[in-house]
């Protein structure tokens, strides 16, 4: 899709003061409901993105000689991206789509609660309803449709999700210091971009995420093969027929 | 006429045939989000639901040929390489293979990659239906799905040509899975150690 019209989140861990009125509001919208949770160890809660939960802060200390006390509230939810693994693996037409927007979005009446999705992203994000259907941060795919902002960045009281054009929010990134956004080339683009002032593996991101390569050798190599296997299977039976023949059983021709 | 087939080997093989083929067509289906194949099945989420229980049907069926056909398929002798090598006199009008068992090294052949093949489509159908709830079933579950396309390829290559080698390539075979026999100078060209063994 054109890279350029596409509407993204822009996160800035820097930003976070990890209040996660992300979490809350994005729960009221999608009318979600709440979690029993434990006390771990930590304020990150709950530990991971559930069927109910579609995004949440994830809590990295970081204690270094420089700063004994930093800590980076990471954003953790659908990065939406350019080449979404899940949409490539899913084998339901219509369960998984992309918004006008560019958001991926889905329809749990066409899933198949097959859950090969979740092995298709780089980034394990979808989870599972009780009836085994895909569940994801969809990009507040009805409040976007309307020109509204997504639940998490109209909430957010420091600007640490944003929500806006493409380009307009790389260029913003850019202009606040950040040489190098992270999303804006991986995976064809991810909707969801974030500012890293280091490396993003001290986010907690992977610094080359990708789409399994087994699920890219099976989507070029092994779709095609189906058809064309099957295809010059049937032509060589039609050829061999033509050119040499069945087996006929006369005296002195093909059998002893 | 001479018995080539039991009833129940007859029978079994149209089973085996007909889940395979309602397997594939969801399976293509599947594949391509074919949704004129899905709305035939009535709808995808009823067409998982006929081609994971096909899929049990396929490896049941799968499983009894092995009494069948594995014993004869793994006895592999000198006549059978020579077979091979011959291309099975299929590659030229003049070409002659030596005497061949009740089945044929080619049919030995195919019978081992669809046994192989279906063992391996049936397991990781498995892993993909039933998602074992193990620490790393993302990993099993990509394993699983590069698994059960190959497969797929595989025997979508293979079937088309065993129907053909089945019906057009050979005059006298089909009826081995109709009427389960054959005539006995038909049977003593084509499988002479299995006459002999038999005593025909």
């Amino acid at each position: 899709m054109s890279i350029a019209n596409r509407k993204s989140l822009l996160i800035s861990p820097e930003l976070c003061i990890g209040c996660r009125g992300c979490q809350t509001a994005c729960k009221s919208w999608n009318q979600l409901p709440g979690q029993k949770t434990k006390n771990t160890g930590t304020v990150q809660n709950p530990p991971d993105l559930l069927p109910n939960t579609f995004n949440i802060i994830r809590y990295v200390e970081m204690p270094s000689e420089k700063d004994a006390m930093r800590w980076l509230f990471v954003s953790r939810r659908c990065m939406h991206c350019g080449d979404a693994g899940c949409m490539k693996i899913c084998p339901a037409p219509g369960a998984l789509y992309r918004t006008k927007e560019g958001a991926v979005a889905y329809n749990k009446e066409k899933c198949i609660a097959c859950k090969l999705c979740v092995a298709g992203c780089p980034f394990d994000v979808p989870r599972y309803d009780e009836k085994g259907k895909v569940a994801k941060c969809h990009l507040c795919f009805d409040r976007i449709a309307e020109g509204l902002a997504p639940a998490c960045a109209k909430t957010c009281p420091t600007g640490a999700i944003r929500y806006g054009e493409r380009d307009a929010l790389l260029g913003e990134a850019k202009k606040a210091g950040y040489a190098k956004v992270y999303g804006e080339m991986e995976l064809e683009g991810l909707g969801a971009l974030y500012a890293f002032k280091d490396a993003p593996k001290v986010y907690g991101m992977d610094e080359k995420p990708a789409v399994p390569e087994s699920v890219v050798f099976w989507h070029k190599v092994l779709k095609p093969l189906a058809y064309i296997g099957v295809g010059g299977a049937v032509a060589a039976s039609l050829l061999h027929y033509v050119a040499i023949g069945p087996k006929k059983d006369e005296e002195g021709k093909k059998d002893e | 006429m001479v018995k080539k087939a039991s009833a129940f080997e007859i029978f079994n093989h149209w089973v085996l045939a007909g889940s395979f083929f309602v397997l594939t067509a969801s399976g293509y289906a599947f594949l391509f989000q074919l949704e004129q194949v899905g709305s035939v099945f009535g709808g995808f989420n009823q067409m998982k639901v006929i081609h994971n229980w096909a899929g049990v049907v396929f490896s049941v069926s799968l499983f009894l040929t092995i009494f069948h056909y594995l014993p004869v398929a793994l006895r592999f002798g000198s006549d059978d390489i020579s077979w091979i090598i011959k291309g099975g006199g299929y590659l030229s009008k003049k070409v002659t293979v030596p005497p061949q068992d009740e089945l044929n090294a080619g049919q030995k052949l195919y019978y081992i990659v669809v046994l192989v093949s279906g063992i391996a489509i049936a397991a990781s159908g498995l892993v993909i239906w039933l998602r074992p709830d193990i620490a790393d079933v993302r990993k099993w579950v990509l394993i699983s799905h590069l698994l059960h396309n190959v497969s797929f390829d595989l025997m979508v290559v293979a079937i088309p040509v065993h129907m053909y080698l089945a019906t057009l390539a050979n005059p006298g075979t089909f009826r081995i899975m109709v009427y389960g026999t054959v005539p006995v100078s038909w049977a003593r060209k084509r499988h002479a150690k299995w006459v002999q063994r038999m005593g025909f």
